[in-house]
């Protein structure tokens, strides 16, 4: 063989490797796009060992009626482009009757049409976009959308914290934007004056310019929206300024990672959240503690979203007690489960409604704050 | 206040832009390539930089090696990378330079994880106010760095043989070439001064966030381009400038102009204005 050939083989090799898998003739198929390279790899990193604790608990219970679960994974990169031939390759090429995204809201969005096109069932695990449940009616969404988690914020600030002069410090995607727009939306319910609103983009890490805007601001309460590897160096950054006033994030600073990057001046930050890390209820203790012991690293709310939307699906399937997607669809739809992320059940458009959880970090770690339980506030459209 | 605080955050923004910028066209002028890998080297000098000082306790030890280490990798960037290739056209060695940019950011990934790294004990953080603005160590440190680097650059090029010899291989490498000068000596050089600057640059990132991870070079990558045709191509203290200016156009861009613009594309309007009014660059090449 020459130098040539041998590239070519090792390449193919190499490739066959990463997207085979393991191929077992009695095994159920499930889809899973995540971001594992590119600027999301870390998310997309919690949220496949989140899936794949789900898998292997599956597997041990005897998998799904009796057939092993088999995971096919994708790296999308949290891009749209790469999202929409995987779910090709998913459906045509692999064959899967059902599919999960475990990456950001562009890759999903783009990504669900073509699983409602070709009739497949489609769960995203923690993207936030109003418009991938809108879909259709092949796809769900098992966390929070992105308007429902601001107005719980919105709650959170003008109720809970009685601050009433805020500033809006928001990132410029699907998620700050979505967040951004349901605090607005309900600040005004809770007599919540939004002064002032900068943008920020993904890539932003030095925050210099807002932070000197916003001291002179002089706001009540900062409603800042980011993900751990955004709002670590933003929420340092307003403290070392000597600005006081609390920071409120969202799901996407629930990672030990943000507390690991702010250092003291982390402590004090108010999260909204899918995941209490002094819930008393059993299954979420016990999936904690999994995952801990999995993956060798703290819990976040992405590897809890992750095993959540597994665990539903799972579920469904065996419920289903067929392959048929239409009949994994229909299971799904009528879902009643309680899982990390707290009890999961659809409306009509496929979203889902439970309690938002308020985490707040104390001595290095996210602790239990209080909880939104307002349900007409928290109600996800239904169409 | 606001006023200064900001002009204050665009000089610190600058100086960052600045380090990274100088290395960057030290090498465009000597071998005309647009090193996009130059924003790998800066994300390496960050890892370094947390890894020794979470190893060692010494930030300052954690900085001289990170430069020396980066440095030489540079070195062998020019030796495996672009010798092979300079006799290409110039797209050649710039696909090549992307290539090598890309293939870096994904192997911090896998060496290093997906999460990105932090100091376990942040340096530098204390405050030091200084006519009435308040900035940290560290904030300090980086404009200091960005304006005594170049001045130790122009040093070295106007009094010194070694900086004669390298303004003769820029000006016309074979004359250069001979008169004695050996120019290969001379290349190599320049690239470890090149990437020891992006070591400094990023090892300041890494101070003044507390995070270094695989795709931070994504922003200077590009970025780092404007800066340097805006200093007129391998003009050393018209790319300090031109990213010094660059910093504070984004500081107030940022502020007041956030509702037209991204802070990110700021760089590239500022440029093509530049560019419609003085072709050549807001500096002449040295």
């Amino acid at each position: 063989m020459n130098k040539k050939n041998l590239t070519v083989f090792l390449t193919c090799a190499l490739f066959s490797f990463i997207s085979l898998g393991v191929v077992n003739a009695d095994s159920v198929k499930i889809g899973f796009n995540v971001p594992l390279t590119g600027f999301a790899a870390a998310d997309g990193k919690s949220a496949l060992n989140g899936a794949k604790l789900a898998v292997e608990q599956a597997n041990q219970a005897g998998g799904i009626n009796g057939k092993m679960i088999e995971l096919v994974v994708y790296d999308d990169q949290a891009s749209p482009k790469q999202a929409v031939p995987i779910a090709n390759k998913l459906i045509e090429k692999d064959n899967v009757k059902a599919a999960i995204s475990g990456s950001y809201s562009g890759s999903t969005r783009a990504a669900a049409g073509v699983f409602q096109a070709a009739g497949i069932p489609y769960i995203s695990a923690y993207a936030v976009h109003p418009d991938i449940t809108r879909a259709g009616n092949y796809v769900f969404r098992t966390s929070f959308m992105g308007e429902v988690q601001g107005r719980a914020g919105a709650k959170l600030v003008g109720a809970t914290l009685q601050r009433k002069r805020v500033v809006l410090i928001t990132l410029k995607n699907d998620f700050g934007k979505s967040l951004a727009a349901g605090f607005k939306e309900a600040a005004g319910q809770f007599n919540v004056q939004v002064v002032n609103e900068y943008e920020y983009s993904i890539k932003d890490r030095q925050f210099g310019p807002i932070v000197a805007k916003v001291k002179a601001d002089n706001p009540e309460a900062i409603y800042a929206t980011g993900y751990f590897f955004t709002a670590g160096p933003l929420v340092s950054q307003l403290r070392a300024a000597g600005i006081t006033a609390p920071v409120i994030g969202q799901e996407g600073y629930d990672s030990a990672q943000f507390i690991k990057i702010a250092g003291k001046a982390s402590e004090g930050t108010i999260i909204t959240t899918s995941l209490d890390r002094d819930s008393t209820s059993s299954e979420t203790r016990s999936f904690i503690k999994e995952f801990e012991a999995m993956a060798g690293h703290k819990v976040d709310m992405v590897a809890a979203s992750g095993h959540t939307a597994m665990k539903v699906l799972v579920a469904a399937m065996k419920k289903a007690g067929t392959t048929n997607p239409a009949a994994i669809r229909d299971a799904i739809a009528e879902t009643s489960l309680v899982a990390s992320t707290g009890t999961i059940s659809f409306n009509s458009l496929g979203e889902v409604q439970k309690n938002v959880q308020v985490q707040v970090v104390r001595g290095g770690n996210f602790h239990y704050h209080s909880e939104i339980r307002d349900q007409t506030l928290l109600a996800p459209p239904t169409r | 206040m606001l006023f200064v605080e900001l002009l204050v955050q665009g000089l610190l923004q600058g100086s960052i832009y600045g380090l990274i910028a100088v290395g960057l066209t030290l090498v465009y002028g000597l071998l005309r390539i647009l090193h996009v890998a130059h924003a790998g080297l800066f994300t390496l000098g960050g890892y370094i930089c947390v890894i020794l000082t979470n190893q060692t306790g010494s930030f300052l030890l954690a900085v001289l090696a990170s430069m020396l280490l980066v440095g030489i990798t540079g070195m062998l960037i020019y030796r495996i990378c672009y010798q092979p290739i300079l006799d290409q056209p110039p797209f050649v060695p710039l696909i090549a330079s992307i290539g090598l940019f890309i293939a870096m950011e994904e192997l911090f990934r896998i060496f290093f994880g997906a999460y990105g790294l932090s100091f376990t004990e942040l340096p530098l953080q204390e405050p030091l106010p200084f006519l009435q603005v308040s900035l940290k160590q560290a904030e300090w440190l980086t404009m200091l760095m960005s304006v005594g680097f170049v001045a130790i650059l122009a040093f070295l090029a106007n009094r010194t043989k070694l900086g004669l010899a390298w303004k003769a291989t820029v000006t016309d490498p074979e004359i250069a070439s001979s008169f004695g000068v050996d120019i290969i000596q001379v290349r190599y050089l320049n690239f470890f001064i090149g990437s020891s600057l992006a070591a400094a640059s990023g090892c300041m990132m890494a101070v003044l966030n507390n995070l270094v991870e695989p795709t931070m070079g994504s922003v200077p990558s590009y970025k780092m381009l404007a800066i340097i045709v805006l200093g007129g191509l391998g003009n050393v203290r018209g790319t300090l400038i031109a990213a010094i200016l660059l910093g504070i156009i984004e500081s107030y861009g940022t502020i007041y102009l956030d509702d037209l613009l991204d802070r990110d594309s700021i760089a590239f309007v500022f440029l093509i204005i530049a560019l419609m009014i003085r072709p050549q660059g807001l500096f002449q090449r040295t």
